[in-house]
């Protein structure tokens, strides 16, 4: 069996971030990129399900520049058998990008697909299930559980205040919530392994933006704060201006 | 609040104090309690704590002191382990106020700070200049003044020393309330005497002990040697012999490539012989590719703490071994080949082991490390017990048999306990968890054991925490009266009045 898993390259979420020349992108300048945090459970869950079924075939597939290659090849030194560069230096909007995986997934003819449930840098927490809609599967989100027995699927998924068991077939799209799994190291022969594997490179299936990002900005940044003093003699003064100047009470 | 804070200086016992009105003084219990306590939970007490704002200042608060006799204990950011820190009266100087990055030289590879910039903070500047300064204590927390003062080390210690290796120049606030600037290798003992001109053009001779140190990593006493640096005795000194109020040290280019794996064993004894063979590849061996700056051991308690944090820990583990190697590009492959050698050599999982893939995975590794740490720390808050630990560091070739029977020992008590360590070093945290009044005291007595346990193989009581104020009489048996004799007198030379940081080292009868 092929599964696939679909990862993104996205800015580690403790660095800072700046907004490019053009207001419209964020500048790579200075910024570490990481592995999605969400895609290293849909990496574990492939990894595992494929140790479990006792064969099959991990493609890890991403869409995006050369720098993609990196979390490729993380995947890869984690166990992923083989990647995929879908690969396009140009702004893709989430429709656009599950274009492009949908029409790879289908060429492979992977039944099983797992994604991060969100990618942490636009957060639009959508690409899994539109590519899931592109390519006619069944979608289970937010997925804290996993099991496939043949061709059923249960799964329990995280909801508002509490948990869901839902059941499908195959073929499914999952998307992968923190709890689901620990995702492992790669390991030594893992990493060697990978830098020598090569990384196919593709073109990815041509796809209309429906979005367009007219700005980005930064937030504006925190005023900088006031010491009135250190005893209880400045209450009345702290009261006065979080009243009138912060207008918070 | 202006009236409220006169009436602070009215109070004040340093009447010098009134003419530096923009000064911080504080002495209401809550606002003043951080400073009365370390991270060893060892309790003080003072009168105020004052926050000067340059080294005039300091100047002007120490010669006061001279003048009323009142006590000073200088506090760095409190993460001591050794009550170093905590005040047994007096006053308390806080160097909080002075804490800028003065200078990064990038070319000349030095920086220029004041004493209470965070060490994390510096290592964080310095990594956007791409450059990088080795010493590590666990906790970054602490102020570089302090790191000095203790000589602190870390894991990369194994690799690039103590503190002590970094420190160009100082400027020191001595205990009479001259300044003294020094610059390594500008001044050296002669026939075990060491002249040192202060800013007003004194000159202070001072005899340097005759003890000799052991050969070992080592923070316990006075550093000295018959040709010594004279900048070396104020490193470590503790704060016994001045305040130090400017540093300039030696920074490095940042390693670009860093290997970065945290290794599991089954069984303790290929763990230990692994860090040997290490060990002898990494020092004095210039040809050897695997080159660790980091070597530190974890016992199998150490991992049942972390277990929860980091689930990825084998269940059946029975030692694990963090390792950092830093690489030039082109031997990369080389060089993990060679590792992959060693580590099955001495039946390390190399399927279960954890290797860094990128820096943020390498960072998640020094967490794991200090984990360690602070969920001891965690552990014995929860429960309102007391810890017994050892810093201890030993002769490499008598490190199995030293840690063999720390162990023994304590697991003959019945006390529950956690080892890890510096073993790249042959430094043992042996860390003894006592459940009651009792099996503290038993604990107490254990901990006496392995100190002279650790002497008696050549080793020391202290290889970085120092002394402090709760490990004087180990200090006094390790080297003898005669030599804290001698100590106290380097002391009484530069502290005449007896008033700075009384009480670390050597208990204050020795200075009467
Ligand atoms: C979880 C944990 C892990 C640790 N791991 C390590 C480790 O791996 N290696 C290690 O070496 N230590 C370690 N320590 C101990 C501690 O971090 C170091 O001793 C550190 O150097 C103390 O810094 P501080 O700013 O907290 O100083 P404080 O505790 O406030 O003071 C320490 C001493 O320095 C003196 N001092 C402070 N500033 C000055 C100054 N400007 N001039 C003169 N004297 C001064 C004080 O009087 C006192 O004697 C650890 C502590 C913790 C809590």
């Amino acid at each position: 069996m092929k599964i696939a898993v679909c990862v993104s390259h996205v800015p580690d979420t403790a660095t800072k971030v700046n907004v490019g020349a053009e207001g419209k992108s964020i500048d790579p300048n200075g910024v570490t990129y990481v592995v999605n945090p969400y895609d290293e459970f849909a990496i574990e869950e492939a990894l595992k399900t494929k140790e479990k079924i006792g064969d099959g075939e991990v493609v890890a597939i991403s869409v995006g520049p050369d720098a993609n290659k990196e979390t490729i090849r993380k995947a890869l030194a984690m166990g992923v058998d083989s990647g995929v560069l879908l690969k396009d230096d140009q702004f893709r909007d989430s429709a656009s990008v599950a274009k492009a995986l949908a029409e790879e997934i289908k060429a492979l003819g992977a039944e099983l697909v797992f994604f991060g449930k969100q990618a942490v840098d636009y957060d639009n927490s959508v690409v899994g299930q539109m590519t899931a809609e592109y390519l006619g599967y069944n979608c289970i989100s937010v997925v804290v559980d996993f099991k496939l027995d043949d061709r059923k699927v249960t799964c329990e998924r995280e909801i508002e205040g509490g948990k869901e068991i839902v059941s499908t077939t195959l073929p499914v799209v999952i998307t992968t919530q923190k709890g689901l799994n620990d995702p492992r190291y790669a390991s030594l022969k893992g990493i060697m392994a990978a830098k020598r594997k090569t990384i196919e490179e593709k073109q990815p299936a041509a796809a209309e933006n429906k979005v367009e990002i007219i700005k980005m900005k930064k937030p504006a940044s925190k005023q900088p704060g006031k010491v009135l003093g250190s005893d209880a003699t400045v209450v009345p003064e702290l009261v006065r201006l979080l009243r009138e100047e912060a207008k918070v009470i | 609040m202006e009236g409220n804070n006169e009436k602070i200086r009215e109070r004040s016992l340093i009447p010098v104090l009134l003419s530096h009105h923009y000064m911080i003084i504080k002495n209401n219990p809550e606002e003043i309690q951080t400073y009365l306590v370390d991270a060893a939970n060892y309790k003080g007490f003072c009168e105020e704590v004052v926050f000067p704002e340059s080294e005039n200042d300091i100047i002007n608060i120490v010669k006061e002191a001279n003048k009323t006799g009142k006590k000073i204990t200088v506090a760095g950011n409190g993460t001591g382990l050794t009550g170093a820190r905590v005040p047994e009266g007096g006053i308390v100087i806080a160097t909080d106020k002075l804490n800028s990055i003065i200078n990064i030289d990038c070319d000349n590879q030095k920086a220029l700070v004041q004493p209470a910039v965070l060490l994390a903070d510096f290592q964080s500047e310095l990594k956007e200049k791409e450059l990088f300064y080795p010493p590590d204590p666990t906790e970054t927390n602490c102020f570089i003044g302090a790191t000095i003062a203790t000589n602190a080390s870390g894991a990369r210690t194994f690799k690039y020393g103590p503190t002590r290796n970094f420190v160009n120049k100082l400027n020191v606030i001595l205990p009479t309330g001259e300044i003294l600037s020094i610059e390594r290798g500008k001044n050296f003992a002669e026939d075990n005497k060491l002249t040192l001109l202060t800013g007003t053009g004194s000159e202070i001779i001072v005899n340097v002990p005759k003890y000799k140190m052991p050969g070992t990593k080592h923070s316990a006493g006075y550093y000295v040697n018959p040709r010594m640096d004279a900048i070396d005795l104020f490193i470590g000194a503790e704060g016994t012999l001045g305040i130090i109020t400017e540093v300039e040290l030696k920074v490095l280019p940042l390693p670009q490539n860093v290997f970065s794996s945290v290794i599991f064993f089954s069984n303790e004894d290929d763990a230990l012989s692994f860090i040997s063979a290490v060990r002898n590849k990494s020092k004095d061996n210039p040809e050897s590719i695997i080159d660790a700056s980091a070597l530190e051991y974890f016992d199998e308690r150490a991992l049942k703490f972390l277990i929860d944090d980091f689930p990825n820990i084998p269940a059946e583990a029975k030692a694990a071994v963090w390792l950092e190697n830093e690489f030039e590009k082109k031997d990369e492959e080389i060089l993990y080949n060679k590792w992959i050698e060693l580590i099955e050599k001495f039946n390390g999982d190399i399927d279960n082991a954890w290797f860094a893939f990128d820096n943020v995975e390498r960072k998640s590794f020094q967490d794991f490390r200090h984990a360690v740490s602070w969920k001891v720390s965690e552990y014995l808050v929860k429960n309102n017990l007391k810890k017994v630990g050892t810093d201890t560091a030993v002769p490499h070739e008598k490190f199995k048999e030293f840690y063999y029977s720390c162990k023994d020992l304590v697991e003959n008590a019945g006390i529950d306990y956690i080892a890890y360590g510096h073993f790249g070093d042959s430094h043992l945290h042996l860390n003894m968890l006592p459940k009651s009044e009792n099996e503290y005291s038993a604990a107490k007595e254990l901990y006496a054991d392995i100190c002279r346990l650790s002497v008696s193989l050549g080793g020391t009581i202290s290889a970085e925490h120092g002394i402090g104020k709760l490990k004087r009489e180990y200090l006094l048996e390790m080297y003898g009266e005669k030599y804290i004799i001698e100590m106290a007198k380097v002391k009484k030379m530069l502290d005449p009045n007896s008033i700075m940081n009384i009480g670390n080292i050597f208990s204050e009868e020795y200075l009467k």
